[in-house]
Order: structure tokens, then C-alpha cells, then sequence
């Protein structure tokens, strides 16, 4: 049976922010060479064509569980959002764009928001998906566990009907914040009726999750892939375009690299080959590079100065010590030119909210050492202090960062003690342990700010043993005070005006400082179409994606 | 005799694990960070109460004595534990991925042994020839090539330029082979079509290494005076290099299949990378990672018990090669 199709994606235009966005972002399209698409060249050729067998891949490693409550990081990200959809979606254009819900209208106070889902939308297994999945979902699943500092103002969450769910908040909470919850990363829905009395972190369902999307799980074999076959109860009767999906892990970049020369392999997401490879591939005529779709989950590389420590929380010593980073030289040696010096926590891809008019640290270590001189921290002995460096060595480029910035630092006489450590230890010496003077360590920004962007500045950012958060324990009540009204500014003018002044204040006082704007990529063959039609492509569904013969 | 000789094997296998399980406990315990850091870290998790509440879910809210008793009791019974990462028993993770590792382990190793063993007769025989140099030379490469390199290089040039094999996996992934007999024989097919070049990249570096001792053992072989007395009783050449020579030059060879299957399982896990191979080997780094400490315990257990019995399954096989072990065992 096929189900109404109900609003089109492209008459679901939201007002308000989204419409800035996205003429915001295609002004930028217009001037930045890295926004454009050459998958989207191509896809203008033809209408898609149904059938073939899609085999996707990404920079990473198997998933533990296809779904993991919270998130699990990127790898259960890009095998749970093909089968379970979240209500709304960031387009490759940055404008929302209907999933599950088809209207999201505020109240005129901005504390009250009227979701209005989508109908005859069925579960896999064949149950009605209605807003009882929502409020389940709101309460036990996005509030406690994936979503909660973003909804901390939520009352209370009801569902007025079938197919309408109403959510009460005790502060305004401003729209494009609320949307962005919507279609936040891990804010994907579960079924009720499986999940309801059982702990959702633990349920074995997570490991064959049923869902509303576009796929249905079919066999995952372990160490190998996941399979998923086309649901063809999907709402939109036209969608998905392939008849299967192959989710598969090539863990070597190298073999990796092989498997899409020989084709064996369609497309992979998130850097899956290193940069050097890029031009060797393209060259081929069988790949093509794509960096669009990586907006709403922009990466960084950050260092981060813990301010429990004797020299580090001084800022003139953190000013100068950036003084003395060449984040070009980092930029083309380490990460072989693909990227973009950061100059704040706002990146040049979140064109909502960015701004260039920021205190900036250019490499002059003339400066740098004037700035320590005149701080009373003299070379004695060649050394004016010593530090300890902690590179949270997940990524590779992070432990080449460390040794350069143990060189760079040890030219302006500090001393530098470098620990670069597996993804455990880092953690505990970072996040739960505070045990470092600076830390080289990594987050992802979406477009919205807030929470994941600004709780690493603010006071109530500061919990022990949870990552990525405010570990440097940096607290200033100016920050707080900005962040606070950033929360609950509704006009969308005046928000963007406080984006601006909190970028201003975390790149004055620098206590976490994002070095580089990664730049991410998306490789494919020639024949796959309109594979980044997200902002954040490893989570979405791949509905849109077709194999031209 | 050897009914004896197997049962006393098995129970000096009691302790010997039991001391893997602490000895191995003791270790990952002393590691910094643990399985609630990184879960927590990859859930996003602020919430004080939520992290508490998982720290008891994971059972690491009590001492770690506690912990080890809790844990040898429960292998006692034969329960590895659960992996709350996976959302599956431990039994159940390993035993999703060690198929595809032994299938990997023993054709490697069935490589390793022909090649090896054939690589040192033919050095033996041809002592200080041109084809003694030529296998020296090719075994100092083999052994000397990191296993990651060779296997990239395998790929580049027998997948990528020729064409002729898969870059990875164990399986053409949808592919229908029918049923029955026909259809078992094209899985069987298919798997052997996968597996060529990881089983090579793995089992080069083992043969490298059994074609160097094959080779001393064969020169020992050769001095000893059941040989002379084989040449002098008119045998042909091959016949005494076949029945008299490279039977009594197995014994280092067997010894040596024994006490490496523990670092070919070690080995197995690096190719399993290159080739995408669906064995331990991702479970295992992942898990170390994460510190999830039952399925590392879990797969240190088993590969122990692995090596184990391999070791006890070479004791018996010495008493089949060279009846003077059986005696003594006697």
C-alpha cells in the first residue's frame, strides 16, 4: 500500500531562519569555491532511475550497535539514521526540510511549539507511526538521554491528537533553535511500542532497529556491512531509488581507496581516504570530491588551556602562545591544505551566525615572546615554564599537532611535556581528570549553537567526566550572561548580533581556541547521484541517492 | 598412553588459564580509562545520575576484587559476560567474528606449512646452489615485509590492476549461490576467491620463516646416520629425502606451528585491516580502545585456550612423528 506523500519537500519551505540561511548560504556558494558541488553538477543530468545496489562506506570503523541511544559517535550515526528518521532535516541548501513532522508553528511568547506530524506513516513493522511515538520519544528518549541540556526548559510535552504533539517550555525558546532540536543529530524516533518499559540504552532491538525511514534492516554481518532493503511502505512512494543498501566498513584508508578505483565501493563519506590520495582519485575520471554536506557537523581542531593551571589560565600567556602557532604551516602540512584557519567558534560554514570581525592571533613569535616577557615570565636557562601537553590522538593529525606545537612553544621557551594518548585515556586525562595544561582535543559544530557550541564556555558547561564539554574550567559571568540570552533571544536579528559578541568574547578570551576549520569530503563514483542532499550527509537517510546506469 | 598424556595436558590447562584471566584482569585494570569514559563520551552523557546509573549497569561501581571473583566465577560456568557496547553476550560478539579469523588462521598457516617446508627442502637439497640463495633471499623478503605493505601491494596489483581479486571481505556481498550441493560449492568458491590474498599476505611471512628452519633441520637430517645408512642400503634419492629426511626434519617445524598460532592470531588481526576481513581483529582493537574489558578478556580466553589446545594437539602429533616421544611419554 502506498501512502500519501502529504506536503512535498520543496512546498515545506520553513520562514523565518531557514529562508535566511538558505539564501545566505547560496550568496556564499556564489564566492567559496570549497561550497561547490560537483555531485550536484551531475545531477542535474537526469531524473533519477530506480534499481542497483548502492554500497556506502566512511572514514571509520564498524558501529557497536546500529543504534545507540544518545549517539555512540559517528559510526552508529550513519547505520541507525537510514532506518529511524528524526522529525525534520537540514537541507544541503541549509533550509529545514519536512520529515516526520510536516509543521512546526510557535506560539506568539515562543514557549509553546505545535508539531504537526506527518499521517499514515508505518513502522517497518507494519504499526502506525502517531504522536504517542513522539511524546514517548520526547520523554524517555530526547530529553533524558540525546537531547537533555537542550531541552532543559522543556514542561511539559502532550499529544493533541493523533498527529499532533504540543510541547510547553518555560522560557521562549527561539525557532530555529527549536528546529534545529528537530532535526538534531541524535534526535532520531524510536517505536513506542517496542521500546516502552525497557531501557532504551540497553534494548537488543538497538542491534535490529525498526523505524520509519527509508530502509529496513536486513542482515548485519559482523565485521563486514549491514544490508538494508528499500521499505516500500516508505511515506514517500518514490523514494528510496536503489533496490539495496550496503553500509560497509573498509577499516585500511588504503584498501578503502582500492575498493572505489575498482568500484567496489559507491560512495564514502567523512574523509575516507587521506587528503594526499584525493587528487590521484579524482584523476582517475571515475570519482568525483564532494565537500558540501558537512555544514551542521562542521570539524575542528581545538587546543584548550586549562585554567586550574599556574601559567595557562593567565590570558596574555594564552594570547601569546597563539601568537605563536602558524595555523597555515598547520593547515598545509598536516592536513595537506585541506582546510581553513578558525577564528573563532563560529565557522566561515555556519553562515547564519559567523563573523570575521574577531580578535585574531596571526604566527608573529616576536610578539609572542614580547607578550610572556612583559607577563614576568622571563627565559631562565632557555626555559620560561614548563607544560604538559595532552594530544587526544583519535585522529592522526592531532598527534602531528602535538609535536608542532611542542616545537612552536619550545621556541618561545616554554617547555613542553607531550602525552599522546589512545581515545580512553584522553578522555579520562581531559574530560574527567582535568589532568593537562593544554589539550589538543576535537569537536563537531552545527549550525546552532546552542548547546554544543557555546557549553564549552560556560559555567554550567564544567561536568565532570562528561566529554566534550567545558573542560578547561573556564567561567565568566559575561560569557554565562550571553549565553543565557543567546538561548532565549527570539528575533532572529538580535540573536545573530549575540552570536557575534559571544564569538567576540571566546576569541578574547581564548580559554578553547578551534586552530582549523576541517574540511571534510565526500568521495563517489561518477554514476552516484545526488548523494549530499543534507547538511550533515553520514546521518541522512540516503533517500534521495540514485545510481545512474 | 596417550590417554594419559591428554589428560594430564588438560589439567595443567586449569591453572594456566586461570593465571591468563588474572594476570590479564590485572593488566587491562591498570590501564588508564575505562569502558564509562568513552561510552559516556560517545553518548553525549551530562547528566551526573545517568552516568551513575550506568557505571552500576556496567558493574563498575564495585572493587575491583569483587569484580575479578564475579568474573572467574561466571567463566566457570562458561558465561563470558555481556558486552553492554555491543548490547550482546560476550560468547555472542566472538563468536560472530572468530569463524572468519580461523578460516583466515588455518589457510594461512596451510600456506605457510607447503610453502615453508617445500622452500626448505629444495634449499637443502640444493645447498649453496643458485636455488638455495634464491629461497634465502625470497624468505628474507617475505619475513622482512610488514604484513600491511604486502597486503596493500597484493591489492593494487591483483585487484586494482588486474582485476582478478576482491579488494576485501569474506563474500560477495548479495550474491545468491543457489542450494544444495551446487550452491554450498559457489559459497566455497566464493569464499576461496575472497581469501587468496589475505591468506597469502598472512601465510608468506610464516612460510618465510618455516623455510629457514626446515632448512637447518633438513642439513641436521642429512648428517645423521640413519640416512647414511638409507643411502647405503640403495635408496633412491627421493625416497630418502622423502621418508627419512623431511619426516625426522618436521619435529621443529611442528613445534614451531604450536607456539605460533598465538602470534599468527596477532598477525591475523593486522591483515584482517588491510583486507577488510570480517574476523576478531575489529572487535579487538575497537574493544581495547573502548576498554570493554569483558570481550578483550572474553577473546583473551579463548585465543589462550586456542593456543592451549593447539599446543596439546602438537604433543600428540610429536608422539605420531618420532616414536622415541612416544616411549618416553610411556
Amino acid at each position: 500500500m502506498r501512502k500519501s506523500r502529504g506536503l512535498s519537500r520543496r512546498q515545506f519551505l520553513y520562514r523565518s531562519a531557514s529562508g535566511a540561511l538558505a539564501a545566505t548560504s547560496a550568496t556564499l556558494a556564489g564566492t567559496a569555491g570549497w561550497l561547490v558541488s560537483p555531485t550536484q553538477a551531475i545531477a542535474a543530468e537526469a531524473a533519477p532511475r530506480r534499481g542497483g545496489t548502492l554500497v556506502a562506506s566512511w572514514g571509520g570503523l564498524e558501529p557497536q550497535a546500529l543504534f545507540v541511544a544518545g549517539g555512540g559517535g559517528s559510526s552508529p550515526f550513519m547505520t541507525s539514521t537510514k532506518i529511524l528518521e528524526r522529525l525534520l532535516k537540514i537541507d544541503e541548501k541549509l533550509a529545514f526540510q519536512p520529515v516526520l513532522a510536516t509543521d512546526v508553528r510557535a506560539s506568539s511568547d515562543f514557549r509553546t511549539y505545535t508539531v504537526a506530524l506527518r499521517q499514515n506513516v508505518l513502522w517497518h513493522d507494519g504499526k502506525p507511526f502517531t504522536a504517542d511515538d513522539v511524546v514517548y520519544n520526547v520523554q524517555e528518549h530526547w530529553k533524558p538521554i540525546s537531547a537533555g541540556v537542550a531541552l532543559k526548559a522543556l514542561k511539559r510535552v502532550s499529544a493533541t491528537d493523533a498527529h499532533t504533539v504540543k510541547l510547553e517550555f518555560s522560557t521562549p525558546v527561539p525557532e530555529f533553535f527549536f528546529k534545529s532540536i528537530l532535526a538534531g543529530q541524535y534526535q532520531v524516533v524510536v517505536p513506542k511500542h517496542l521500546y516502552a518499559g525497557k531501557d532504551i540504552i540497553t534494548n537488543p532491538l538497538n542491534n535490529t532497529p525498526i523505524g520509519t525511514g527509508p530502509w529496513k534492516y536486513g542482515q548485519w554481518v559482523r565485521g563486514s556491512h549491514v544490508a538494508y532493503t528499500r521499505n516500500e511502505q516508505y511515506w514517500n512512494a518514490a523514494q528510496p531509488y536503489p533496490d539495496k543498501l550496503i553500509i560497509r566498513w573498509w577499516s585500511d584508508p588504503a584498501s578503502r581507496s582500492a575498493a572505489l578505483e575498482t568500484g567496489e565501493l559507491g560512495v564514502a563519506f567523512s574523509n575516507p581516504v587521506p587528503g594526499r590520495d584525493i587528487d590521484r582519485l579524482v584523476k582517475t575520471g571515475k570519482i568525483v570530491v564532494d565537500t558540501k554536506g558537512y555544514e551542521n557537523a562542521a570539524w575542528t581542531v581545538t587546543v584548550e588551556f586549562n585554567q586550574r593551571r599556574e601559567h595557562v589560565r593567565r590570558r596574555e600567556v594564552r594570547q601569546a602562545i597563539l601568537h605563536a602557532i602558524d595555523r597555515k604551516f598547520i593547515i598545509d602540512t598536516i592536513y595537506f591544505g585541506r582546510g581553513k584557519p578558525a577564528v573563532s567558534p563560529i565557522f566561515r560554514s555556519n553562515p547564519l551566525f559567523f563573523t570575521d570581525d574577531v580578535p585574531k592571533y596571526p604566527f608573529d613569535p616576536a610578539k609572542a615572546n614580547a607578550l610572556l616577557d612583559a607577563a614576568g615570565l622571563p627565559r631562565k636557562n632557555g626555559s620560561r615554564f614548563s607544560i604538559n601537553l595532552v594530544a587526544a590522538a583519535w585522529f592522526e593529525e592531532n598527534a602531528k599537532l602535538g609535536q608542532y606545537l611542542k616545537q612552536a612553544l619550545q621556541d618561545i621557551g616554554i617547555t613542553v611535556k607531550l602525552d599522546s594518548l589512545d581515545r580512553a585515556t584522553s578522555l579520562k586525562r581531559i574530560y574527567s581528570d582535568y589532568d593537562y595544561d593544554i589539550a589538543v582535543s576535537n569537536f563537531t559544530a552545527p549550525l546552532e549553537l546552542v548547546p554544543v557550541v557555546t557549553q564549552f564556555y560556560t559555567t554550567d558547561g564544567i561536568v565532570k567526566g562528561a566529554a566534550f564539554r567545558n573542560a578547561t574550567g573556564y567561567s565568566n559571568p559575561a560569557m554565562d550572561a550571553l549565553v543565557d540570552r543567546l538561548t532565549v533571544e527570539t528575533d532572529n536579528t538580535k540573536r545573530q548580533k549575540l552570536a557575534h559578541d559571544f564569538a567576540r568574547l571566546a576569541a578574547t578570551d581564548v580559554p578553547l581556541v578551534p586552530l582549523v576549520e576541517m574540511e571534510s569530503f565526500t568521495l563517489s563514483r561518477t554514476n552516484v547521484r545526488r548523494a549530499t542532499t543534507s547538511a550533515n550527509v553520514q546521518g541522512d537517510a540516503l533517500a534521495d541517492v540514485w545510481l545512474a546506469s | 598412553m596417550v590417554t594419559r598424556l591428554l589428560l594430564r595436558r588438560v589439567l595443567q590447562a586449569i591453572p594456566l588459564l586461570l593465571g591468563v584471566i588474572v594476570m590479564n584482569f590485572c593488566l587491562i585494570q591498570s590501564v588508564p580509562g575505562t569502558l564509562l569514559d568513552v561510552m559516556t563520551a560517545e553518548q553525549q552523557v551530562t547528566d551526573p545520575a545517568l552516568i551513575e546509573r550506568l557505571r552500576v549497569t556496567y558493574g563498575m561501581d564495585k572493587p575491583l576484587w569483587q569484580q575479578l571473583l564475579h568474573y572467574i566465577n561466571a567463566v566457570g560456568h562458561l558465561d563470558l559476560g555481556y558486552s553492554y557496547r555491543h548490547n550482546l553476550p560476550v560468547f555472542d560478539v566472538i563468536m560472530a567474528h572468530l569463524p572468519a579469523t580461523l578460516v583466515l588462521m588455518l589457510a594461512s598457516l596451510a600456506i605457510a606449512v607447503v610453502v615453508g617446508v617445500a622452500a626448505g627442502v629444495i634449499a637443502a637439497v640444493n645447498v649453496n646452489t643458485w636455488r638455495d640463495t634464491l629461497v634465502s633471499m625470497l624468505a628474507v623478503v617475505c619475513f622482512a615485509a610488514p604484513s600491511f605493505w604486502l597486503g596493500i601491494m597484493l591489492i593494487i596489483l591483483f585487484s586494482v590492476k588486474l582485476g582478478w581479486f576482491p579488494v576485501g571481505g569474506m563474500t560477495t556481498i548479495g550474491m545468491d549461490y543457489g542450494t544444495g550441493v551446487a550452491g554450498a560449492w559457489h559459497a566455497a568458491l566464493d569464499v576461496l576467491h575472497h581469501l587468496a590474498l589475505p591468506a597469502l599476505t598472512l601465510g608468506l611471512f610464516y612460510a618465510a620463516t618455516y623455510a629457514r628452519v626446515m632448512r637447518a633441520s633438513m642439513l641436521e637430517v642429512a648428517r645423521q646416520d640413519h640416512v647414511r645408512t638409507a643411502q647405503a642400503k640403495g635408496l633412491t634419492r627421493r625416497a630418502v629425502i622423502a621418508r627419512h629426511m623431511v619426516r625426522n626434519a618436521m619435529l621443529p617445524v611442528v613445534t614451531l606451528l604450536g607456539l605460533q598460532l598465538g602470534t599468527v592470531l596477532g598477525g591475523s588481526i593486522v591483515v584482517e585491516a588491510v583486507f577488510s576481513w570480517p574476523g576478531i581483529g575489529g572487535v579487538l582493537f575497537d574493544s581495547v580502545m573502548s576498554r570493554n574489558y569483558p570481550v578483550v578478556l572474553g577473546l583473551l580466553v579463548l585465543s589462550s585456550a586456542l593456543v592451549i589446545v593447539a599446543n596439546i594437539a602438537v604433543d600428540l602429533v610429536y608422539t605420531r612423528l618420532d616414536p622415541r616421544i612416544r616411549t618416553h611419554a610411556s
